[in-house]
Parts: C-alpha cells; structure tokens; sequence
C-alpha cells in the first residue's frame, strides 16, 4: 500500500483521549501523528468547563502520576480549585477545578506542538486500513493516505453524531461541529458490535445579563491543592461560582411541555448517564423535590460566556430561554448557546484487552467515549493506556496493564472489559473495592515508579517523587516514634479538645487515627526542629497511610477469603457454549466477555448465582485434571 | 441405585435385555433386571427413566428401585460395572448437579443435609432451605443494609448534590435492628443444629434411682436391664428417641457412689465422661425415700450448664412425703414415675425446650448449616464494627467498610450485590448530577 506519510503511532480525535494518547506515544519515542478536525480545537472541553471532582480528581492525579499532562495542563489553566470532602477521610478526598475553557485548548496545543515525534494534521478519517486483522493506517477525507502499525480512535460524540433540541435533529459531531458518518460504517464492517449512547449539555448564558447578587456565592478554596505532583503554585487569578435553585413554576412548565422534548416524545433512542439527567428527566423522576440546584460557573478571564450547570436540557431553544427566564436572578439572561442532547455511536468495550487494543483488529485502540465512558477524566486516562500500549506495541515492548488493586484506572478498564457498558460509564469511588488504598494524594507513590519505567516520567519528577517518597517514610517513623505523654504541656489541652483519657502516653501515629484529629494538630506536636521540613502534603500522606494500615490489613484478609476462587485461571479457548448446564444467555455473556479468571467471570453483569457455581465446579474439576 | 450420564439409557437396555426398551421419561415402568453374561434374572425393580437435562444431575439418567436385599444389589452393581459403569464418589451427583446448573450451593448443601436428616423436623428444615429459604429471608436484610449504605455512600461520592442529610442517630438506629435481626437467625443455629445432628442427653444419679427404668420408659421398650440390685447398669447404653420430631440421644448410666467393685468404678469414669459430652443432663432422684446430699451429688460432679432434675417413682404414696423438701428447694424438679409413665411428657419437654424454644426465628426458619452460621456470624460481626465508628463519628469511608464486608457476607448466601446495585439504588433514591 502506498501511504502519504508513514507513523508509528495514529491518534483519531484531539479531545482528552487523543491528547494524552498523542503525547504518551511521542514521549515513549514512537513517531506519532495526532489527526483532528479542527487544529483549533484541540482538547475543547464539550461539556462543563471543569476537571476533576469525586474519583474523577483521583483519575487525574493518577494520569499525572505516570507521566501524563491532564494534572499539568489544568493547574496552569484553572480559575477555581476546589478540594472536595474535605470533612471526610483523605481517600475519598478529591480535587476539582474549573477551567479557563479556551486557555486550556491553547495549554493544551502548546503542550502537544512542544513534543518531540509528534505531528499535528487536520482532516477527518474515513477508513480504517487493515491486512490481515492487523491495522496498517488510515484514509482520510481528501484521500491522503497514512501508514502506521497502530491506530487509536478516540473519536469521543462524533460516532454518527445526532444533536436533538426539541422536535428537530441533526448530525454533528457537538454543536458546531460535523460529525464522523464514514468510520463507524468502517467499523462496522470490520464487525465491531456497535451500540447507542446519549449525553446532554445546558445552555450558556451571557453573564452581563445575570443578576449575580440573586445568587449564593462559592468561591475556591483559599489554599488550592493542584492536580499534578509537579505544579508548585497556581497562577491563574481565581472565581467563583454561583449557586441558584429552579423554582416549581419550571417544572410546572417543563412537565406541561414534556411532548416537546426529544426524551420523552421517543426520539432518543440511546442510553444517558443517570448521575447527568436532564433537567426534564429531574422534574419527571424526582416530583416530590421542589427545587433542583444549579451551579453558574464562570467560562474563563476573557469572556462572558457563563455555563448554567444542572440545567441540561433537550427542550426547544426557544424554551430553553423562557425556562432559564423564570430562574429566581436569571430574569433578563440571555443564553448565547442552547443546550442539547446527543446520541452517538460506541463500541462495545468488552471488544478489548485490557492494553485497550481490540481483539478483532490487532493494533487498534479505543479510548474516551467509543468505549462508552462519560468524562474528561475517563478519556484522558484510557487515551493515556492506550498510547502508553500502541508505543508499546510498535516497540515490541510487553504491555501495560495496571490492576484493580494498583489504581482507579485499572479498575476502570477492569470494568469496561468485563462488564461492558449499558449507560455512559462514570468513575464513582465505590466502584474500587480497595477505595482506602487509592488516594489522590498517594497516586505518585502508587504509579510513579511505573511512569519512570515505561519513560514518562522526566528527571525533574523522578527526583521530587523520589524525596517526597523519603520525606513520607521519615514523618512515618517519627510519627512511630514521637509520643505525647501525661507530663507534656500540649497533653491536658489535647485530651480535653478530644474530650478522652488518652493514658499515660500515646504515639502520634495513634493519636492520629482519632476521629477529629486533623494534620494541623499532629504537626504542632512534633518536635521544633524537626517541623519545619515536615512540611505540607507529605505530612498528610503519612497520616492517611497510618489511618488506614489497619483497615486495608483487615479488609485484603476479608477479600480473599470471601473472594478466593477469583484467581483461578480460565484457559484462553475456554468453550462457555456447549457447556452442560449454562444456559446459552449465560454461554453468550461469558463468550462476549471472555474473562481471564474467576474473578473477572464473576463481576460480569446479569450472571446468575447457579451459572457461576457451575462455571466455578468446572474450572475446579479441570485444574484438578 | 442411580445410573448417570450419557450412556445411562443404553446400559439400562442391557440390563432389561431389551435394546427397544425406550421409556417415556419420567414414567416408572416394571421390569426384570438380567445377568447381561447369561440372561439370569436378579431382580425386578421399578425402572425410571430421566431425559437430560430434566434430570437431578442434568444428565440422563436411570433409576432402579429395587428389592432391599444388599446380595440383590451387590449383583446388580457388578453386573452394572461389568458394562462399564463406575461407582459414584461420594456427593458426586450431587457435585454434577451443582456443576450442570441444577441446583445452587446452598441447595447442594441442603440435599446433603436431608440425606443426613434424622427425624421429619429436621428434613422439613432441609426441605425448606432446598427451595432456596434462606436466601429469600435475607433478601429483605440485604435491602435494609442497602438503605444504611446509600445515605452514607451518596455524602461521599455526591457531595456537590444537593441532598438531604441523614440523621446518624436514625442510621444507628437502623444499624442496631438489622444487627439484632441477623444474630437472631444465626442463633437460631443451636436449635437446627439439635434438628440436624439430635440432642445428648445423659441420664445420672445414684445407683437405683431409677435410671434404666426412666431410659426403657423413654425407648418404650425394654432395652437396659433392670433389677433391684444397685449398680445393675456397669456399662452406659445409648438409643435415640425421636421427641417432636427432634433425635434425642438418652445414654443411661451406671449410678454414681463410692465402693463398689472395680468394673463397676470403671462404669462411673465413664458416665462422668458421658455426662460432661451431653447437651443436657438429667439427674434422676429416687423418691422412694428422703433424698440426701447422696442424691445431688452426681450433680456437681457432672454439671456443665444444663440439667433438668427427674424425681422418680411418684406412684408411691411415701413420694409426696419423702420428696416435699426437695421440690420446694427445687420448684423445676419433674415428678415421674418410670414405672406407670406418669411425668414422662413433661420431662419430655423440659429436655427439649432449652434448645428449641430460645432460638426459633419468628417463621421458623432455622439456620442448620455451620457455613451459613459462620456467614450470618460475621455479617453481625462487621455490622456491629461499622456501629461503633458510626458512633465515635469516623468518616464515611471507615464506616462503610463493615458495612460492605456484610453485604458480600450476606452475598454468599443471597448472590453478590454489585458496586452497580449500589449506585443504581443511589440514582433511584436522590436526584443526583450537575
């Protein structure tokens, strides 16, 4: 075949997958081409202009633990940092940002153009190229033609994108935008299974047009925690958003008008998110709630472009502008861009390894939204993996992979491999059996050691994880060694705050583990001299591993023996169809899944009690064999 | 005698000597059983004919009922090995059932109970927990432990939501009733387990009061050897009594006191040895005389918690007189005679109510397995960690962690609940997304 250009790596989409895949690939040294449609648009948040939030930051932090750039790129560009949980224990703790929505695009191209081995292109792939199941490049619209041994779609809503507002439909990628009508058909002949998903988006509003002072202000957090382990300092000057309620006279109106919704007229046909509803879906499911919360968010410095978030709807525009009216302060906004819903195709992800290549076609990745997950942060960390593994790949290095144990990502893959999707897949912490392990602040101890080795992880990181890591283990120590005792002055002023006898003694590492004490409290009780280089966030990450040392001991105990059969390996042909007992609904799960233990066979969704007994009696008879 | 597997119907034509012997399934035929080597008949057995997969393994299947005779059935299990039949391990069709889909594990778990089953009580309790009873009786447990979870998981995971707060008081409070609910039913082990496996009681006291008359009463017929000579019974008998439904194993006892010959000491060893393996220990007192230290004494040599206190031979009429003191001091004491049966129910029932009527569950369901027990152990176990942090006001994710081990404890016995059960709960309840 003649090509025009020959790659190592391809990237389709510039969105959060495409761009951390590109820039992996590239680092890892794999000549990489990053194609999009819109060269001005690369990494555009379509959605809220906000990263992290619950398990999301902790997505992120991971991302930046490994050597990816989401963390970096969002600390130099976000206008309100925001640690959330901050009353509960430091592992459900999570950071969230707002971002500058157009600094972003242009940190993030910036961040890309300064990569070594990594070239932009604009145009829109039409063709997968493959020979013999394995990919070997891509056609694009105006007939170039690109070589390279690994492809990685990451293509997000573009997938036979079709936008709904009230009655009328059409496709387009996201609003503005054409979308992707030749590479699903592609895809489809390749014999991908393909299923439908929906999302939404609220209107934005003119912000010179919003009665601010009708509004609750929430402003970030005096001392924001950024996202990457590298960042120092924020320096982009700080917002606030604005917190407001819809009123019953919306929902009157909604309700009356439900006929010219898409949603509820039967128009849309895929599945959206339950954590995303619609605000018609809100007033519908929840009647007996007689207000909902909204978020005014602010869209960056230079512009007055303000995101009414909690308000995402599918109704007319005309509507929507009537509707956003009758919000107590939003009486005279004006909204600039209306909101809408939008279907889009996805490839069923149980197609995957867990590297993110595809069975069918040796070569090619999904990342982001084509595997049906929801969320910048989602994208971002399979577009990571699946560069991480096409660099790999062309390199003939071994894949990467990380576990349900290790990481949120790994549990996420795990998840989308074995369990398939059936609506837009978001991270939640309950989703990670070892939620306790899996810190935000911990990501670089986890994952650091694995950047540096697959050569994401520049020198500069490797040394600050590295004394951040000595740092951690030295406060462990002390904090083993250094007790508070009956004769120390701090002592009676402790035990009263805490309203408990604490004995004659304590160590701080106990004394930390009482509800109530925080970090601020231990750090004044160490020793003078030794407190000033306990500084800050390894200070916390020593406490938050010696709070949680005695439940993670206990809680892996009760693990494996509720869950010891999850080791027991399942033979790579393993013939689920035509084994006596399990019936074929069971059969074709299992087939489709193909798990590689008990463990995965066990998570995959819709199996009975009894299929798995006999799948477990099974694999036991033929081990014992 | 059961034949399984795919060649089950083609040996069975063999062993009729009829290859057109095509049965309708599930339809019992008469027919004689042959030497295939020479056409000698061995028996004639009711011949049942089952079609895979509407069998108990879920292969085909043949049974033949035959005549009890173990010589009858020694030559037909050899003639079937000649064919080329093997002989089941133990539990394996049980194990193919399990392994085709037929049955879940709690339901193989059951059919080993009900082959093991003593008396009709404790195959009704097998019965009920083959059709999955248990499982269905915690499904509501599951649900309420689902209801303290979401509250708890929603503040963590959807803090920016709007939702309303959940008192801690109000999930303490539902915490403590699941808490008392779950140990209930696994309290109700002690009374399955005397279902399943029977009761040891112990029949002591000093020689002559009585015992193996009492213990001939209780078997109603003459099994021990009775005669006015004290210290009669050298060595101890035991014979089952089937008591509302419950197998009581009465073990009778030579008499405890000093002296006496050394085959008679050795006697003694050995009933204090059986007194201390009993469940329950009934000392018998002769009432045909005023009872002395002599007579209790067998009790504090024997005791270990339970004992009822059997004052016998209350057809003389010196009994009322001789015993009037004794059963002041001890308003429990059960008046019998062994002699005319008098007493004997009630005696019956104090045996018996100790273990039954503390750890019923309200509809009756017992816990008769010891995994299941262990199970519902720990459940409570981790519920009750997750209360006292609740209480101490640790943070949700510590308090969780209990309360999540419950809920795959529970899963073991009700099928798993996924992180996605969870969630989709939390979606149900709260109006959840920006």
């Amino acid at each position: 075949m003649i090509f025009d250009e020959r790659l190592d790596v391809i990237v389709i989409g510039a969105g959060h997958a495409g761009c951390e895949a590109a820039s992996a690939a590239a680092r890892m040294g794999a000549q990489t081409g990053l194609i999009t449609l819109n060269l001005d648009l690369i990494g555009q948040m379509s959605c809220n202009p906000a990263i992290g939030g619950i398990a999301k930051g902790h997505l992120v932090r991971e991302i930046d633990a490994l050597g990816g750039i989401m963390g970096r790129v969002i600390d130099r560009t976000g206008i309100q940092f925001r640690l959330l949980n901050r009353s509960r224990g430091p592992a459900v703790q999570s950071p969230r940002a707002q971002a500058d929505r157009a600094l972003y695009r242009i940190e993030m191209r910036q961040a890309l153009e300064a990569t070594p081995n990594l070239i932009l292109r604009q145009g829109q792939v039409v063709d997968l190229l493959v020979k013999d199941n394995h990919i070997c490049g891509v056609e694009l619209q105006d007939g170039r033609r690109l070589g390279a041994a690994a492809v990685i779609i990451a293509t997000g809503t573009f997938l036979n994108g079709l936008i709904h507002t009230g009655k009328r439909t059409y496709t387009a990628g996201r609003a503005g935008e054409p979308a992707s009508l030749e590479l699903p058909e592609s895809l489809q002949r390749l014999g991908f299974p393909m299923g439908r998903l929906k999302t939404g988006t609220p209107p934005r509003l003119d912000g010179r047009t919003v009665d601010w002072s009708a509004f609750e202000e929430q402003p970030g957090d005096e001392r924001p925690v950024a996202f990457s382990f590298a960042t120092g300092r924020i320096s982009q000057a700080q917002l606030s958003c604005y917190v407001g309620y819809t009123n019953e006279r919306i929902h009157q109106t909604i309700l009356a008008n439900l006929n010219e919704s898409p949603l509820y007229s039967g128009k849309i046909k895929g599945v959206g998110p339950r954590y995303c509803p619609s605000i018609e879906d809100k007033v519908v499911k929840f009647s007996d709630k007689d207000r909902h919360q909204l978020f005014l968010e602010p869209e960056g410095h230079d512009t007055n472009e303000v995101y009414l978030n909690g308000f995402s709807t599918s109704l007319p525009p005309g509507m929507q502008q009537d509707l956003v009216n009758m919000i107590p302060g939003l009486e005279n906004a004006q909204v600039i861009r209306p909101g809408y819903a939008i279907e889009y195709d996805y490839v069923d992800p149980r197609e995957l390894t867990p590297s993110l290549e595809t069975r069918r076609v040796k070569g090619l990745f999904h990342a982001g939204q084509i595997n049906g997950t929801t969320g910048y942060e989602e994208a971002g960390c399979q577009g990571l993996l699946a560069g991480i593994n096409a660099a790999l790949l062309v390199q003939n290095r071994g894949s990467f992979r990380l576990d349900r144990k290790e990481a949120y990502i790994g549990v996420l893959i795990d998840d989308l491999i074995t369990s398939g999707v059936d609506e837009p897949y978001r991270m939640f912490t309950s989703r990670a059996e070892f939620r306790l392990a899996l810190r935000h602040d911990n990501a670089d101890q986890r994952l650091s050691e694995r950047g540096k080795e697959l050569g994401l992880l520049g020198e500069g990181d490797w040394e600050r994880f590295n004394s951040r890591r000595e740092q951690i283990a030295a406060i462990r120590d002390l904090l083993n060694s250094t007790r508070l005792k009956r004769t120390d002055p701090a002592y009676g002023e402790v035990s009263r705050t805490l309203g408990v006898d604490l004995g004659d003694s304590i160590t701080l590492a106990a004394l930390a583990r009482r509800p109530k004490v925080g970090p601020e409290l231990i750090g004044s009780l160490l020793p003078q001299d030794l407190r000033e280089s306990c500084y800050g966030t390894a200070l916390d990450s020593a406490l938050a591993d010696s709070l949680y040392a005695g439940y993670l001991k206990a809680q892996s105990l009760t693990l494996n023996r509720i869950y010891q059969h999850d080791g027991l390996r399942i033979p790579e042909g393993f013939a689920y169809t035509g084994l006596s007992g399990l019936s074929r609904e069971m059969a074709e799960r299992l087939e489709r899944t193909r798990p590689r233990n008990f463990g995965q066979a066990r998570r995959t969704p819709g199996l009975t009690a009894n299929a798995l007994s006999t799948l477990l009696v099974q694999l036991t008879a033929e081990n014992a064999a | 005698m059961r034949l399984s597997g795919s060649r089950s119907l083609e040996l069975a034509q063999r062993i009729v000597r009829d290859d057109q012997f095509f049965p309708k399934p599930g339809q019992v035929g008469l027919r004689y059983l042959r030497n295939p080597a020479n056409g000698e008949i061995l028996d004639q057995a009711l011949v049942t004919y089952f079609r895979s997969p509407g069998s108990f393994t879920g292969e085909d299947q043949v049974e033949f009922s035959c005549h009890g005779s173990p010589a009858v059935v020694e030559l037909l299990l050899e003639a079937m090995l000649k064919l080329d039949a093997r002989l089941a391990a133990p539990g394996e069709f049980t194990l193919r059932a399990l392994g085709n889909g037929r049955i879940s594990l709690s339901q193989a778990e059951a059919i080993r109970d009900l082959i093991d089953a003593q008396t009709g009580a404790a195959v009704r309790q097998a019965s009920r927990q083959l059709r999955g009873e248990i499982s269905q009786r915690l499904q509501p447990v599951k649900e309420r432990l689902l209801e303290i979870i979401v509250p708890l998981e929603s503040s963590i995971e959807f803090v920016e939501d709007d939702l309303p707060a959940t008192a801690t008081e109000v999930l303490k409070r539902k915490l403590a009733d699941l808490c008392f609910e779950i140990e209930k039913l696994a309290d109700t082990f002690a009374a399955g387990r005397v279902l399943k496996e029977g009761l040891r009681v112990a029949l002591v006291g000093t020689p002559n009061a009585g015992k193996s008359s009492l213990f001939n009463r209780l078997l109603s017929y003459e099994r021990a050897i009775v005669t006015e000579i004290p210290g009669t019974t050298r060595d101890s008998l035991t014979e089952p009594v089937n008591i509302e439904g419950v197998p009581v194993w009465f073990t009778d006892t030579a008499g405890l006191r000093q002296g006496g010959d050394s085959i008679e000491s050795i006697g003694i060893e050995r009933t204090r040895r059986v007194a201390a393996d009993a469940d329950l220990v009934v000392l018998v007192i002769d009432g045909s005389r005023q009872p002395g230290v002599e007579d209790e004494k067998p009790l504090g040599e024997t005791n270990r918690g339970l004992t009822v206190v059997a004052v016998n031979k209350c057809d003389l009429a010196s009994f009322d007189e001789n015993t009037k003191e004794l059963r002041t001091r001890m308003p429990q004491a059960v008046s019998i005679s062994a002699k005319t049966g008098h007493g004997i129910d009630v005696l019956k029932t104090a045996i018996l109510s100790p273990f039954i009527t503390a750890g019923w569950a309200d509809d009756g369901l017992l816990i008769t397995n010891a995994r299941h027990h262990d199970l519902l152990r720990r459940t409570a176990v981790a519920l009750q960690s997750s209360s006292e942090l609740l209480t101490e006001g640790t943070s949700e994710e510590l308090v969780i962690v209990g309360l999540y081990n419950a809920l795959r404890l529970l899963g073991e016995l009700t099928g798993e609940t996924t992180p996605d059960d969870v969630l989709g709960q939390i979606f149900s309840t709260f109006c959840i997304g920006k």
